[in-house]
């Protein structure tokens, strides 16, 4: 599986930094830690990936604007000001981030070149396949699997499920390489039924888990079942 | 964990396969998605045919039943309903095997062959509608002429669709009149550039932006229809002194003829007596 060599912040490691955390829990947002731990862990990174993709960031000052803009939407409420009526979330927290970090921007060129510079977004030109907001959600759904899979790995674990995980992985998360059933039930000493049996339960399960983790992060049914709709192929 | 674009895409499309190990279908592959769901060809183990599988997500259950209910010959019947493991809804539908109208209209059909394509979906909105269904959004690619002529109208509606913006009604709120909208939409693109003006005047009257200046209901539109093909007058047409003698001849010819012949024939009895 291949890291991200950026940041492991909100990677597989967990979340992000603890330090963050104890910041963002002692923020008084008026949303309950657990929702907001959510939001962090599926939000964090597409935050990051935007803000480097949009204005050309290096990984250090990409990573501060994203704590910074965090921290700066707890001490504002940006979260509970969220107005479901309006946009769905993931849109609603990417156009706020779009004007927090252009202020940030456009404040950090004025002072390195003495102000009077207009602000002009490095990825202007950008095709409209890798745009800042195609990478934001491209990002966003990246870590809504990952941390789907993460679940459903624990769930695995917990519930004596580890080779139903294992052939999950030989097959679905393995690119093209993959093996055919015959192979893994080989492999695993068992029959090509049960294989298919187990890659069934891993997929059902992760659409739930995909599902739940989505659900965190909405303001109900009708958004839920909005982004869901974006992220099925 | 940290994934690649290939494998996130392939996440994402596996995740959406329906599971149907619990049942008597064997997966094919998708054919179509609409607002509702995703649908499948599917191969039913039990009586050994193709049907078409519609998942959809169990919020839309209770509308999806009542359209279930729809019993009409242009409503595609449902076989079975039925619960995925994944808390995900299903119907097994006949396999309508057909062209797609938008498809179907590129084609050669006559004019008279397009109006009775038209006159069938308007019957089947005016069936569902006194049934309080209306469809949401009504489109070529929405409507299947079969193989002997049958015509499928798909993919009803439910609360949350918002329709198609090209043939949507302006209205925010939509009712059955926004179908009637969509109905006028749906025949302008049926007809040939150089159709009649009342055939035009029909159009004009059904996709009125003002609501309550559409056709009341789908009857009233068939209505207009049948006048036309009648030869009679349409309601949505205000036609010229001229336009209306000249349609009375048409509709009247064989009348005319056996008149014009009588007064011939008067006229030549006469014209020999007087000799």
């Amino acid at each position: 599986m291949p890291w991200d060599t950026d940041t492991a912040i909100g990677g597989p490691d967990g979340r992000f930094p603890s330090t963050q955390l104890t910041l963002l829990q002692a923020a008084s947002c008026g949303l309950p830690t657990e929702a907001l731990d959510r939001v962090l862990a599926l939000y964090w990174k597409p935050v990051y990936r935007f803000i480097r993709h949009k204005y050309g960031k290096d990984n250090e000052d990409a990573k501060d604007l994203t704590q910074s803009f965090f921290a700066t939407a707890l001490e504002r409420e940006l979260f509970v000001r969220f107005d479901p009526n309006k946009a769905s979330f993931r849109t609603y927290l990417r156009m706020a981030v779009e004007r927090f970090a252009a202020n940030q921007h456009a404040a950090s060129q004025r002072l390195k070149r003495g102000g009077d510079v207009a602000f002009e977004p490095i990825e202007e030109h950008a095709s409209p396949d890798d745009s800042p907001e195609r990478v934001f959600e491209r990002e966003w759904q990246r870590q809504l699997f990952g941390l789907a899979l993460d679940d459903l790995r624990a769930l695995c674990e917990r519930s004596d499920k580890a080779l139903h995980f294992q052939i999950f992985q030989a097959y679905d998360l393995t690119g093209d390489d993959r093996p055919s059933y015959a192979e893994l039930a080989k492999l695993h000493g068992i029959a090509e039924t049960t294989v298919t049996n187990d890659l069934a339960w891993a997929r059902r399960t992760l659409r739930i888990l995909v599902t739940e983790r989505m659900r965190g992060v909405t303001s109900g049914d009708s958004e839920l079942r909005e982004e869901m709709r974006r992220v099925w192929i | 964990m940290d994934l690649s674009d290939p494998v996130l895409d392939r996440l994402r499309q596996v995740a959406a396969i329906p599971d149907l190990g619990q049942t008597r279908y064997v997966l094919e592959k998708e054919i179509g998605r609409g607002a509702m769901g995703i649908v499948y060809a599917a191969h039913d183990r039990d009586l050994d045919r193709s049907v078409a599988l519609k998942v959809f997500d169990p919020t839309f259950a209770g509308e999806a039943q009542l359209i279930a209910r729809l019993e009409h010959p242009a409503v595609v019947p449902i076989y079975e309903s039925g619960l995925l493991p994944d808390g995900r809804c299903f119907y097994a539908m006949k396999l309508v095997a057909g062209t797609r109208l938008d498809k179907y209209a590129a084609g050669s059909a006559s004019l008279a062959e397009r109006l009775r394509v038209l006159r069938r979906v308007a019957e089947v909105l005016a069936f569902a509608h006194s049934r309080g269904v209306i469809h949401r959004d009504l489109k070529p690619q929405n409507i299947m002429v079969g193989e002997f002529g049958q015509v499928y109208v798909m993919d009803w509606g439910i609360e949350a669709i918002e329709g198609t913006a090209a043939f949507r009604a302006p209205e925010s709120s939509l009712d059955w009149r926004s179908d009637i909208y969509s109905l006028g939409v749906l025949m302008r693109s049926l007809l040939p550039e150089s159709s009649s003006p009342a055939l035009r005047a029909i159009v004009t009257k059904a996709k009125s932006a003002d609501p309550a200046a559409r056709y009341p209901d789908a009857a009233a539109f068939l209505k207009d229809i049948d006048h036309f093909e009648e030869g009679r007058a349409v309601e949505a047409w205000s036609e010229p002194l001229w336009h209306g003698l000249q349609r009375f001849g048409s509709r009247n010819a064989i009348l005319l003829w056996l008149l014009f012949a009588y007064a011939g024939v008067k006229f030549l009895l006469f014209f020999l007596r007087t000799l």
